[in-house]
């Protein structure tokens, strides 16, 4: 039994103004994401799930309900207070990998290891072991116009996991890849998911990663649709008891039910 | 790392960082050059006033300038040989000398004019080289009859050196003189009004005019121009009965000049100070837009709102650094070349001949060039470094 989630949402809402009409994005989902967990949340543009990860990745802020990130209830903070948080606690892997173009991979990865304050020596030891871990050891000294897109992403993904986040957010992690570097950075995160036990979140519509992700979340408007473990036979470790204490409401009838890939 | 940030960002956008730090090296370039042609200006000004004519300190008799003498030399020195000799004592003096001005009439025979007459000790009055000798010669050392003439009077009066004419004036007892004088040569100050009526004659043939041993001040010469009111204030506690102008009393003209130029300095460093400011703005302006999205990434994974201010602030600074520098750089080697190349300027009001124009280069406005460009591009960062600190992170990310 898992002792605390990483992240649990309470009865979350959210809308945005658009001219002078709210759009609601998020109305009233309620989550539990669990230590280890590889969850995709799915669903077409405009399902709100970007807008979940960041709320959960305390970038934005809901208009109700309640937030608990690391055992934190950051709710009632302000999001410029929520910088250590976001720096202790969270990494994050963008769709357009938003390396600092001015750094060197090297220094791209020592980023957020200096914002969190770490001495040089654990800095050095840090980034040269997840540089390795990503395979990019050797082009620690280009910078990342030097780099393909796969090797950029792969600098984002070092730069999440230096100092050992509780939490790395993914928005679309594969959308500007090609397939087959997408699925090697799949292989990538799958590994690092595996031998770390950090917990992962994407925002996804790549059915590649939805189909490998153990535990999937459906959304559409606002909502969460489906929670989903597409390979039970692979994952059986008690994740499909929390299906019922899905925040959602009923699945709703009709196709909106339907488990195949959005169009 | 901040700094590395700030600093390879500067180059990131070459062109526009190259005229951001143009414009600031532009600005510390003319702040340097004027700035140094001020202060040479002031430094010749004052120097020539002092050598040529006023001396660093006066020495009068008490009551001089208050009082409206009745007759002339009523208030002289009498005993100048003793004064001279007291103050000649400090090291910090270099030189003193006699002088008496007198009026009265000079007659060729056929016409009269008035003059305007200074009478010098003819030997010390040469290291003073107030004038440039056009015609003839300087004043004879022993000779108390020999004047010297300006170029306006001399051809008023129709003379040329080794003519004789004469000179009238009131004795110190009330009564008529006249006496014959040679004219050694013909000068030139520069300054036409005075070149039409002036004169210069030994002391002792002033003296003579005026039937008295009476000088009527006792002008001293300092080695350095910075010891005057130490000097002034030492021998006023020396001497008795005697009063003291030092020269930034009596050089109206010079002060004038200082106040204008101070003026003039003072308004091109507030433009310098605009360009900068809204050129720097700019330029920050257009990376923070330009990297909004990398702003809201930097924000995103932990970086407080205080470092990405800090970081932006930096950057107006090394441009500040990097301007100053170069302007410096600048600034000198075209003073270098301005002062080498000799360049003439027209004569200013009231002169009559042209001068060089040289530009000094000393360290106040080196300094003041330099801390100008540096903090007009910091401050003018302060405002784009909020502005980024103060992005939404999520529209931040957004931003294509």
């Amino acid at each position: 039994m898992e002792a605390q989630p990483v992240v649990r949402l309470e009865g979350i809402s959210k809308s945005y103004r658009l001219g002078r009409v709210r759009v609601p994005a998020l109305a009233d989902v309620s989550l539990d994401v669990a230590r280890g967990d590889f969850l995709a949340l799915a669903g077409p543009s405009g399902s709100g799930k970007t807008t979940l990860l960041n709320l959960i990745g305390c970038i934005d802020k809901p208009d109700a309900g309640r937030i608990v990130v690391d055992g934190v209830d950051v709710t009632a903070l302000p999001l410029h207070r929520l910088a250590g948080t976001r720096a202790e606690v969270l990494g994050f892997v963008f769709q357009t990998f938003n390396l600092i173009p001015v750094l060197t991979a090297y220094e791209n990865v020592e980023y957020p290891l200096l914002v969190r304050g770490l001495g040089r020596a654990q800095r050095r030891e840090q980034v040269e072991h997840w540089l390795e871990q990503v395979g990019l050891t050797p082009h620690a000294r280009q910078r990342p116009d030097q780099l393909s897109g796969g090797q950029r992403q792969r600098v984002a993904i070092a730069r999440a996991m230096a100092g050992d986040p509780k939490l790395v957010l993914a928005d679309e992690p594969t959308a500007n890849l090609d397939s087959e570097t997408a699925a090697r950075i799949l292989d990538l995160l799958q590994r690092l998911n595996a031998e770390t036990r950090t917990t992962f979140v994407f925002a996804t519509h790549d059915p590649a990663l939805i189909a490998r992700a153990p535990r999937c979340i459906r959304m559409r408007d606002g909502v969460l649709v489906r929670d989903v473990i597409p390979s039970v036979a692979r994952d059986l470790d008690g994740r499909a008891a929390r299906i019922p204490n899905l925040g959602a409401p009923p699945a709703p009838p009709g196709p909106s039910l339907t488990l195949g890939m959005t169009t | 790392m901040l700094a590395t940030l700030a600093f390879r960002n500067i180059f990131r956008n070459r062109r526009r960082s190259a005229i951001t730090l143009i414009v600031i090296v532009f600005g510390a370039v003319g702040l340097i050059l004027f700035g140094g042609y001020k202060s040479r200006t002031f430094y010749a000004l004052r120097e020539s006033t002092i050598r040529n004519r006023l001396g660093h300190l006066q020495i009068y008799k008490r009551g001089f300038a208050r009082a409206e003498a009745q007759k002339p030399l009523q208030f002289g020195l009498e005993n100048a040989g003793e004064l001279r000799h007291i103050v000649e004592r400090d090291p910090r003096v270099s030189m003193t000398t006699a002088q008496i001005t007198l009026m009265g009439l000079v007659s060729n025979g056929e016409k009269s004019e008035t003059f305007l007459a200074t009478a010098v000790e003819p030997d010390r009055d040469r290291q003073m080289a107030a004038q440039r000798i056009t015609a003839g010669g300087d004043l004879p050392a022993n000779e108390s009859d020999a004047v010297i003439l300006g170029r306006g009077l001399a051809a008023s009066m129709h003379v040329k050196p080794g003519d004789y004419l004469t000179l009238m004036s009131t004795t110190t007892t009330g009564s008529l003189n006249a006496m014959d004088v040679r004219v050694a040569g013909i000068f030139m100050s520069g300054v036409k009004e005075y070149d039409d009526r002036a004169i210069k004659m030994p002391l002792a043939g002033a003296q003579q005019l005026l039937q008295t041993k009476k000088i009527e001040r006792l002008i001293v010469m300092l080695r350095n121009t910075d010891d005057t009111a130490a000097v002034h204030a030492s021998l006023a506690r020396t001497l008795r009965d005697v009063e003291f102008k030092e020269w930034s009393e009596l050089a109206s003209f010079y002060h004038q000049v200082v106040l204008l130029y101070n003026g003039i300095f003072g308004f091109l460093g507030i433009v310098v100070f605009a360009i900068v400011v809204f050129s720097v703005a700019n330029t920050i302006m257009m990376s923070v837009f330009e990297r909004t999205r990398e702003i809201g990434t930097l924000m995103a994974i932990g970086t407080p709102r205080g470092t990405v201010w800090r970081m932006f602030l930096l950057e107006g600074v090394f441009i500040g650094l990097l301007g100053g520098a170069l302007g410096l750089a600048a600034g000198a080697l075209a003073a270098v070349a301005i002062n080498h190349a000799n360049l003439m300027l027209p004569p200013p009001p009231g002169y009559t001949v042209g001068y060089a124009l040289r530009v000094m280069l000393q360290t106040p406005t080196l300094v003041t060039a330099f801390l100008i460009s540096l903090v007009t591009a910091t401050l003018s960062s302060i405002v784009p470094a909020l502005k980024a600190s103060r992005l939404v992170i999520v529209d931040a990310l957004g931003h294509i």
